[in-house]
Parts: C-alpha cells; sequence; structure tokens
C-alpha cells in the first residue's frame, strides 16, 4: 500500500482525495476512510525552478506531478526526475510525509 | 438595463509610498469624473482586497475614505475573477432595483508594498494547505500543471505559447500607462528563466502596483452607452488537483452563460479583454470560447488575428503579461480599455470598430469564472 489517504463512498463507489462528509458524485454520507493501492498514471508534471519559498530552491529544481491514481482520485506529488504525463508511476509517502510519484 | 459609464486606471509598475487605499482613492476618484457623477450619486461599492493590506472590511474602508455612504458595500474576493464578478454583481444589485450607480474598485502596491518572495509565498496560499502548498507548488506551478496538460493534449508548443506573450508585449507598447513595453520575441521569450516548466519568466505576468474602477449605472449618462448586454459565471473547483479533465470547461460554461443571455454568439463579437495571467491561460481561453482551434491560439496570434487590425482585437493595452498585475486591478484594466475602445477613445491604439466585446477573467487555477458581453447601444 502507499500510506496515501483517500475516502470512498459506499454507495456509489466513488473515491477522493480531499477530505468531505458526502460523496460529491452522488451525495451519499456513507463516506469511509481508504488507503490508496499507489498505482497511477501522469496526468500532468513540472519541474519548478522558482520556489514559493528560497529555502525550497534546489538546483535543476524538484518535480511536482498530478497522478491520477487507480481507484480515481487525481492528487498532487513530487515527482522522480525525468517522467512524462502518461507514464505508470507508484504513489508512496516519503520520509518528509509527503506523497512521492516514481517510475512503476 | 445596468451600462459601464464610468472607467479609470492607473500606470502599473512602481508607486511607491502609496498604499492600496491611496491607488483605489485615485481610481475611483478619476472613474467618477470620466462618468460626470457627483461622489454622493454612488449607492453600491465592491472593492477588492489587497495583499499587502489583508483588511477584513476594505469595502467600508474604501467608502470611507472617499467619503461615500452606500447602501451596499463590500470587500469582494474570487481572486484574478474579483473584478469580473464585481461588475456582474452589480448588474444584479442594480436589476434587482438596490442599487443605481454601483463602484468596482481593486487596487494594490503589490511590487512595493512587500518583498517578492513574500508575494509569491502569498499568491501560492490559493493551493491545498494540506495536499498541494506543503509540496512547494507555487502559482506558476499550478498554471504549469496545465500549461503541460494543454500542450499534451493539443500538440501546440512552447513556441506557440510565447507568441502570446510577445503579441501582449507589442500591444503594451502603444500604451503609456504599461508597465513593460522593450519589444521581445519569441526567441526571447524562450530564452528567458525557467520558472515551472513549460513556463519561463517571460510566459508569466510581472507583479505591478497600480489601480483601476469601473463605475456600473442604472442609465448611461455622458458619453457612448456601453450596456451589459449579458453575463456569466463557472465555478467548477479550488484547487488544481480537483480541476475538470476539460481545461476549458470553467471557461465554457461562463461565457455559454454570457452569450445565451445576451443573445449573441462569440462570432458577434469585435473586440476582446481575457485575463492572461500566463501565456497558457490565454491559450486555454481562446481555444475553449473558439476564437482559435484547439492548440492554435499561438499560430493565430502570429497570423495577426488577435492584433488591432485582426479580427479579434485581444487586450490592446497589454493584458496582465506587459500592462501589469496588481490584483484586483489587474483584470479591471482590461474592461477600462475595452470601454474605452468602444466609445472610441483609445487614440493610437483605437479599433476600427467595437460595438460589441467579450470579457472574461478566472480566479484561483481556472476555477472561478466570470464573463460578460459589452454592447455599445448608443
Amino acid at each position: 500500500m502507499s500510506g496515501v489517504a483517500i475516502q470512498s463512498c459506499g454507495a456509489c463507489g466513488r473515491s477522493w482525495q480531499f477530505r468531505r462528509a458526502a460523496c460529491p458524485a452522488c451525495g451519499s454520507s456513507s463516506v469511509a476512510e481508504a488507503e490508496a493501492g499507489g498505482g497511477g498514471t501522469v496526468w500532468s508534471v513540472t519541474t519548478v525552478l522558482r520556489a514559493p519559498l528560497p529555502e525550497l530552491d534546489v538546483p535543476g529544481g524538484y518535480g511536482i506531478a498530478l497522478v491520477t491514481l487507480d481507484e480515481g482520485p487525481r492528487i498532487m506529488c513530487r515527482a522522480e526526475a525525468g517522467i512524462s504525463i502518461g507514464d505508470r508511476v507508484r504513489v508512496a509517502l516519503g520520509e518528509d510525509g509527503l506523497p512521492r510519484a516514481s517510475r512503476a | 438595463m445596468a451600462h459601464l459609464t464610468g472607467v479609470a486606471v492607473t500606470p502599473f509598475g512602481k508607486h511607491p509610498g502609496r498604499g492600496p487605499v491611496d491607488l483605489m482613492e485615485e481610481a475611483a476618484l478619476s472613474a467618477l469624473a470620466d462618468a460626470g457623477l457627483p461622489r454622493e450619486a454612488v449607492d453600491g461599492l465592491v472593492s477588492g482586497y489587497a495583499t499587502t493590506y489583508p483588511h477584513l472590511m476594505m469595502g467600508t474602508v474604501m467608502a470611507e475614505r472617499l467619503a461615500i455612504r452606500p447602501r451596499h458595500a463590500h470587500q469582494a474576493q474570487v481572486g484574478g475573477a474579483t473584478g469580473a464578478v464585481g461588475i456582474i454583481l452589480a448588474r444584479h444589485l442594480i436589476a434587482a432595483g438596490a442599487c443605481r450607480h454601483v463602484l468596482v474598485v481593486g487596487g494594490e502596491n503589490r511590487l512595493t508594498g512587500q518583498s517578492r518572495d513574500d508575494a509569491v509565498k502569498t499568491l501560492a496560499g490559493v493551493g491545498h494547505p494540506v495536499h498541494e502548498v506543503p509540496l512547494g507548488a507555487s502559482i506558476p506551478a499550478y498554471y504549469a500543471l496545465v500549461a503541460a496538460r494543454h500542450l499534451h493534449e493539443t500538440g501546440a508548443s512552447e513556441a506557440d505559447l510565447a507568441e502570446l506573450a510577445v503579441l501582449m508585449r507589442r500591444h503594451a507598447a502603444a500604451h503609456p500607462g504599461a508597465q513593460l513595453t522593450k519589444p521581445i520575441t519569441v526567441a526571447d521569450v524562450m530564452a528567458s528563466k525557467p520558472i515551472a516548466t513549460p513556463l519561463k519568466f517571460l510566459d508569466c505576468c510581472p507583479i505591478s502596483d497600480g489601480a483601476a474602477a469601473v463605475i456600473v449605472s442604472a442609465e448611461p449618462l455622458q458619453g457612448a452607452a456601453i450596456r451589459i448586454a449579458g453575463w456569466g459565471e463557472a465555478h467548477t473547483h479550488q484547487h488544481v488537483s480537483e480541476m475538470p479533465d476539460d481545461l476549458g470547461l470553467g471557461a465554457k460554461l461562463a461565457a455559454a452563460q454570457a452569450f445565451d443571455t445576451a443573445g449573441r454568439s462569440a462570432a458577434d463579437m469585435r473586440l476582446l479583454g481575457l485575463y492572461d495571467s500566463f501565456t497558457a491561460t490565454l491559450a486555454v481561453f481562446l481555444e475553449a470560447l473558439g476564437f482559435a482551434a484547439p492548440g492554435r491560439a499561438g499560430p493565430a496570434a502570429h497570423d495577426g488575428r488577435f492584433s488591432r487590425e485582426g479580427r479579434y482585437p485581444l487586450n490592446l493595452h497589454g493584458g496582465l503579461m506587459s500592462y501589469g498585475h496588481p490584483g484586483v486591478a489587474g483584470f479591471l484594466a482590461h474592461v477600462v480599455e475595452v470601454v474605452r475602445q468602444m466609445r472610441g477613445e483609445a487614440g493610437e491604439r483605437q479599433v476600427a470598430d467595437a460595438p460589441l466585446a467579450y470579457c472574461h477573467a478566472d480566479g484561483g487555477v481556472f476555477s472561478s469564472h466570470a464573463g460578460f458581453v459589452l454592447e455599445r447601444t448608443a
């Protein structure tokens, strides 16, 4: 498993990441906590070379991706260098607690 | 029948020593003079917010500064769409009979009133506090994710996007109030420092000081009658993580409603004022709204479609990209330019004739959309 927490709807089966009391698809309040399996596909990716905080700046920048998890939600992750849109990735929480996407 | 009766914009760039309230006061008084309206006639006020002065009640701060006692006043906060939402809300207040003259005003010293790092950090806060901001995402990064996806889906190139920056700079050169007027080429954009791939320094709008104001009235005043013929909003998501798969969805929904209420189509428009925080923002809008084929906004710009003499003249003051972007006043400057063009007051920037125009802004990351059709009726 990935350590990435998601929520899923007991009524319609939809999954999402941002915490809600009711399903965004069908409105059911039958919401359960779940953990993403970790498999996903890169929807988009960028390399940030000008960080919002100077202390975050690193030579060569750092990658941020939006990954569509196999369960359905699209989530933001730190991204391994060199991954491209459409790539299959594994998402897991790093030591800093941030989700990271690396080549599957 | 709401009309745009007064408009004003300050030069954008640096206004050292002047705060948001000072700048907004200047724009508001200029707009009142433009309308020929005494200040006591203003009975509605929608004020923007200022990152350099995060007051909770800017609406009443401005009413106090201007020594007016409106029947309605508040501070609107919808990011870059604030001015557009404010103008649409003014139309609604007038249609409801609640107000007759509504002042919509924005301005701040976003450039000189704080460090660049503070400005970037504040803006990054539109991201999700748990799932986005801690990753080191910034506004350019959020938009870069959309830009990369747009290029992937359409086959457009970074050089195609660069054409839009070149166009905005060319337009700004004809406006004495513009912040950035030095001509640039596609090669200059391509060679500029990468910020968040595929966006480079010259794909991004600058940070600016400045202010702008628009007065919306129940009837035309002096000069040409410019009516708000149609309006639309769409709020599809807040965070880019939850953005719809269709990158242009919010823009399409708001524009469809605006054209529908106006009884017009995109093809009827003769002038455009579109929010252009980044080159990719403009590309997504132009293509979603049908002013360019998917992936072809850049080539269409290169071919002159959005120039003063073109089919759809666009942001003839230079847009956010080159006139500048001080926050809420950024898009209000687009509206000021459109109104001046429709009146025939744009001097060397003047288009041949623009009886119909479309204005559109987004706030957040393509999150909140507001668009309206303006029609010159007399």
